[in-house]
């Protein structure tokens, strides 16, 4: 689904990415880990081109994504992207954030993006919010919200940054919730978060970062309880 | 008292003249604003365009255009452009004011557009919504919200900076009180009289731009709907 290949990223000559390589199958669950400034949030930035990689390769659902002359607004329609502080748009009401890029992009009548809104909003369990401004509603309901809105256009990929950082902690079980749903559904997702619990349940893999590398790469049964790298092992010490 | 006097015959000979000289003045102020609407919406884009010859060229007209007094812009640009076109003083001089006043209204533009938090663009980027698109349906009505109580103030310095245009024989407001002063040889009564114009047209510009903001609910994020948003906020949130 995803390939990566030696992709280096530099921010004012800061390397934050070095040479990472790395595959994501489809329907599987790929939790990123790490400490803060270990280039976590910018390997994903990179998967759906926020950020323009240096050098390297990225290949999505077999095409090589030549930044330069491939479509990334195409790119983009493909994969979800829900943010830390959730960016919903506050002029518009929930359903109108969620109906915007349908309507817009995939050129889908009102009123069949109404009804398809309708469901995934029921889904999410905010159906009830849909003429609700974004100032209304809660951060949990905001971020249920903002992944209402990526799924709306019907990605393979969803991409997780930070989805529950910005949350108090009495509200980040449901948005976990609302994930491992999507989870069980079968929908490729890479999410960068700092729940172990969450990672431990719901990944297929967990990668750790550090310093612009991948330093280890494991199903989370493994990787939770017998990690290889003596990195690994000091990090989950201090946030588990 | 003698200049009271004065005041109210002044009043009584020229009231109605000036009344008719305050229409074009509101005429003049009108269209010239909707010139420099236009023109500082093209540069604000410019400004953020990230493209190096057009933020240089919207550098140096908003260098030229603050950089000399508006007297002698109005009398360079209406030397210059009249004597290339064939045009009335009218529209020569609402051109020239419009040239003026399109440089702050640019720089209004681009800080409402600069406001706008980043996460706006990223994530109607990461939705698939080209550059245009997002600008257009996400962050120009956030910002144009953000840019009123400054506009209102631009506008109002327009229609008073309009007065200028009556030393290029445009018959508005201001250039009757020169006339009329010229002939009545009573400079202090007659201007008085001409400035109280110039308060009400400024009092009807300032009501009109409360209304407009207080519609937009300028200090919050959305429209405004039925006047009772804190009430209906407070409803939705504790409902949850």
């Amino acid at each position: 689904m995803i390939k990566v290949k030696q992709l280096c990223k530099a921010f004012d000559g800061l390397q934050v990415l070095k040479n990472i390589s790395m595959e994501i199958n489809k329907s599987e669950v790929v939790v990123l880990i790490g400490a803060s400034g270990s280039g976590k949030s910018t390997l994903l930035r990179c998967l759906n081109f926020l950020e323009i990689k240096d050098s390297g390769e990225i290949e999505i659902s077999g095409q090589v994504i030549d930044t330069k002359k491939t479509n990334l607004n195409k790119v983009r329609e493909d994969m979800g992207m829900v943010f830390q502080h959730f960016n919903l748009f506050p002029h518009m009401t929930v359903l109108a954030n969620v109906i915007e890029a349908p309507i817009h992009i995939k050129k889908k009548s009102k009123q069949t993006a109404i009804d398809q809104a309708m469901d995934i909003l029921q889904k999410v369990g905010l159906a009830d919010k849909a003429h609700h401004y974004p100032e209304q509603l809660s951060g949990g309901q905001k971020q249920r919200v903002a992944i209402a809105r990526a799924l709306a256009m019907e990605p393979a990929v969803m991409l997780f940054d930070e989805p529950t950082s910005a949350l108090d902690p009495e509200l980040v079980g449901e948005v976990l919730e609302t994930m491992k749903n999507l989870a069980r559904e079968g929908m490729t997702m890479v999410i960068v978060t700092h729940e172990m619990g969450f990672a431990r349940e719901v990944a297929d893999r967990v990668i750790m970062l550090a310093d612009g590398n991948i330093i280890e790469d494991g199903h989370p049964s493994v990787f939770f309880t017998d990690p290889k790298e003596e990195r690994t092992r000091r990090f989950l010490q201090q946030v588990l | 008292m003698n200049s009271i006097t004065s005041m109210i015959s002044i009043f009584q000979t020229h009231g109605f003249e000036f009344l008719k000289a305050t229409l074009t003045t509101v005429q003049l102020t009108a269209v010239s604003l909707l010139i420099a609407m236009i023109i500082g919406l093209v540069f604000a884009f410019f400004k953020v365009s990230n493209i190096f010859v057009l933020e240089k060229l919207a550098d140096t007209y908003i260098f030229l255009v603050r950089g000399m007094p508006l007297i002698v812009q109005l009398m360079f640009l209406y030397y210059g452009i009249s004597s290339v076109f064939v045009l009335s003083d009218f529209t020569a001089g609402a051109i020239a004011l419009g040239i003026h006043s399109g440089a702050y209204i640019a720089e209004i533009f681009r800080g409402a557009i600069q406001s706008i938090d980043r996460g706006q663009m990223e994530a109607a980027r990461s939705l698939g919504m080209p550059y245009s698109l997002s600008m257009r349906r996400i962050i120009l009505p956030q910002a144009f919200k953000r840019a009123v109580p400054s506009l209102g103030n631009q506008f109002i310095i327009g229609l008073k900076d309009s007065s200028l245009v009556a030393y290029i024989a445009v018959t508005e407001l201001f250039n009757h009180a020169l006339s009329a002063q010229a002939e009545n040889y009573m400079p202090f009564e007659t201007y008085f009289v001409v400035g109280i114009y110039y308060l009400i047209l400024v009092l009807i510009f300032t009501l009109i731009f409360n209304r407009i903001e207080a519609r937009l609910d300028v200090s919050k994020g959305r429209k405004r709907r039925g006047g009772k948003r804190f009430d209906q906020g407070k409803t939705a949130v504790q409902s949850v």
